[in-house]
């Protein structure tokens, strides 16, 4: 990150500097067959906080069991049950369809913080956020951030309660200029993305803030009403890395957010043990 | 000034209003120009730097709580200019609302969403990049960019690029606002101080803005350059001078306050209100 107008997070895992990612990893005994051979995501719930996710789409298989959305309220933002599960926009249905694709028997929980009401408020977003937490989701899905400087404190907070209540955030990185929240705080599995179009291909980067590199480019996702389209964007990057971390829960249900982590970066594309 | 409350202050205070209001009025039909001017540069670099059919700027606006497409370069982004959009809605309204940079190809292949763009634009790109125009003050648009002639789709270093040429056009855009929304600016000013130096009615504020903008010319370019000038010195002050500034118009409203109570009991009956706003 030579230029600072450039954030350029995914530039680490393009091309041949992807080659710099090849490490020793200080652990050994764990290869991807030990981190989720067999795992399915039975057992594990995964919650989209997004624009909805659409029950019926073929991608996801039956897999919603839960659809709330987060209204502005009176006072302070409510979480209600939206028992229609629309998308309006189409994004959370291809991040739902992404998971489920590598997870298929992991249970899709969506929380809708876009639409009519809300305008995407980092405040609702928060809300959303922190109602996924409180309801013991076993992992995050997180597609978008929030810009506002105000909130830093407020999303340092839920990050913080989400890593102690054994739930583990994943956070597409923002290709914009300027903070971006809860994406770069160091508790979150903080994704980018990368153009091998292989879902099963991932990399580890051990210069923070964005660990993980997914695939994210061109890739063919389910789209509102019932649609597909191909999508370029971090934004699909993540949910990537959430299906995987949902496949490792599954199979290690006692491991913790920071092990999950750590199983993640031991079994990336080009990580060896014995270093 | 403010020491002696017996002076009349109310022409005054009239006068002064009258000529920050002209000045503002100045300083928003410049630069709106060339806020324009800035928004048409950056979407026409746009077009020429990703070999783009099209490349369009959406600004969501307040009043109408709607995005709204202000500016395209590209034969074929033409029609977009003028459409508005609910900000929460489609693919720029995600963008907006969310601060994700975001890219799609085989956008035509899918009935739905190029149904609904074809409708108001009469042009369905392929693919589409679009990303947040943020500050650091927060997200006001969207730069979109259609159909790279070179490629199929968009490369995430288009995205980025398209995120560094958004960033300038946020700046810009920003800076032009500043001095564009200045009656109301004026006004919370006022209502400001009003708070913190006791008590004054909102109607009272409303009426010092109104009068202080009522007689504004709206073809007088006489002294358009002199004008300029001193806007451009109001900007360059110190914060002491500022705040100089603020304690005056604190003195001016609290006389203004009077003024309209001893006028209101003069005069009864409803107050006819200039304003264009």
């Amino acid at each position: 990150m030579t230029d600072p107008y450039l954030p350029a997070w995914s530039e680490p895992f393009v091309g041949e500097r992807r080659s710099r990612l090849e490490r020793l990893v200080p652990i050994a005994g764990m290869d991807r067959e030990g981190a989720f051979g067999g795992s399915t995501g039975a057992g594990v719930t995964v919650a989209i906080v997004d624009s909805g996710v659409e029950r019926d789409h073929p991608a996801i298989g039956g897999k919603l069991v839960r659809s709330v959305r987060v209204e502005p309220g009176e006072d302070e933002p409510v979480v209600v049950e939206d028992p229609d599960a629309v998308d309006v926009v189409g994004h959370g249905t291809a991040c739902a369809g992404i998971i489920h694709g590598l997870a298929p028997d992991a249970e899709i929980v969506s929380v809708r913080v876009l639409g009519p009401d809300n305008r995407g408020k980092g405040t609702i977003f928060a809300a959303g956020l922190e109602w996924a937490i409180a309801q013991g989701a076993s992992v995050i899905n997180l597609s978008l951030s929030s810009k506002s400087e105000a909130l830093f404190g407020v999303f340092h907070e839920i990050v913080d309660q989400a890593y102690f209540a054994n739930v583990l955030l994943v956070s597409a990185a923002n290709n914009v200029p300027g903070p971006s929240y809860p994406s770069l705080f160091a508790s979150v599995v903080s994704v980018a993305a990368h153009d091998v179009a292989d879902p099963w291909t991932w990399y580890y980067n051990p210069s923070p803030p964005v660990e993980f590199g997914a695939y994210g480019v061109d890739v063919e996702v389910a789209w509102k009403d019932g649609g597909r389209i191909i999508a370029t964007g971090n934004s699909f990057a993540a949910p990537h890395i959430a299906g995987l971390a949902a496949l490792i829960r599954a199979k290690h249900p006692g491991a913790t957010p920071f092990e999950v982590k750590t199983i993640l970066a031991t079994v990336a594309n080009g990580a060896r043990p014995g270093g | 000034m403010a020491d002696d409350p017996a002076r009349p202050l109310g022409s005054e205070a009239i006068r002064l209003l009258q000529s920050i209001a002209l000045r503002g009025e100045v300083a928003r039909r410049l630069e709106s120009e060339s806020a324009r001017a800035v928004l048409h540069s950056i979407v026409e670099a746009t077009v020429a730097l990703f070999e783009a059919e099209a490349a369009s700027i959406a600004l969501y606006d307040a009043a109408s709580d709607q995005l709204v497409f202000e500016v395209a370069a590209g034969e074929q982004g033409q029609g977009v200019i003028g459409v508005a959009i609910r900000p929460d809605q489609g693919i720029a309204g995600y963008v907006y609302t969310t601060g994700q940079a975001l890219a799609l190809s085989d956008v035509a292949t899918d009935p739905r969403f190029g149904r609904s763009v074809a409708e108001r634009t009469a042009y369905v790109p392929r693919s589409i990049v679009a990303v947040p125009l943020v500050d650091d003050h927060g997200t006001i648009g969207v730069l979109e960019v259609l159909d790279k002639r070179s490629q199929a789709a968009f490369s995430l270093r288009d995205i980025e690029l398209a995120g560094v040429f958004a960033r300038q056009a946020a700046v810009a855009i920003r800076a032009s606002r500043v001095e564009r929304d200045l009656g109301s600016l004026l006004g919370a000013t006022l209502r400001d101080l009003a708070d913190s130096t006791g008590p004054i009615s909102d109607a009272a504020i409303d009426e010092l803005v109104d009068a202080g903008t009522a007689r504004l010319g709206r073809d007088d370019d006489s002294r358009l350059w002199e004008l300029v000038e001193q806007v451009a010195r109001i900007r360059g002050s110190s914060p002491d001078r500022l705040e100089l500034v603020a304690d005056l118009l604190g003195a001016i409203a609290r006389q203004a306050d009077r003024d309209s109570r001893a006028r209101r009991r003069a005069r009864p009956g409803p107050t006819a209100r200039a304003t264009d706003r």
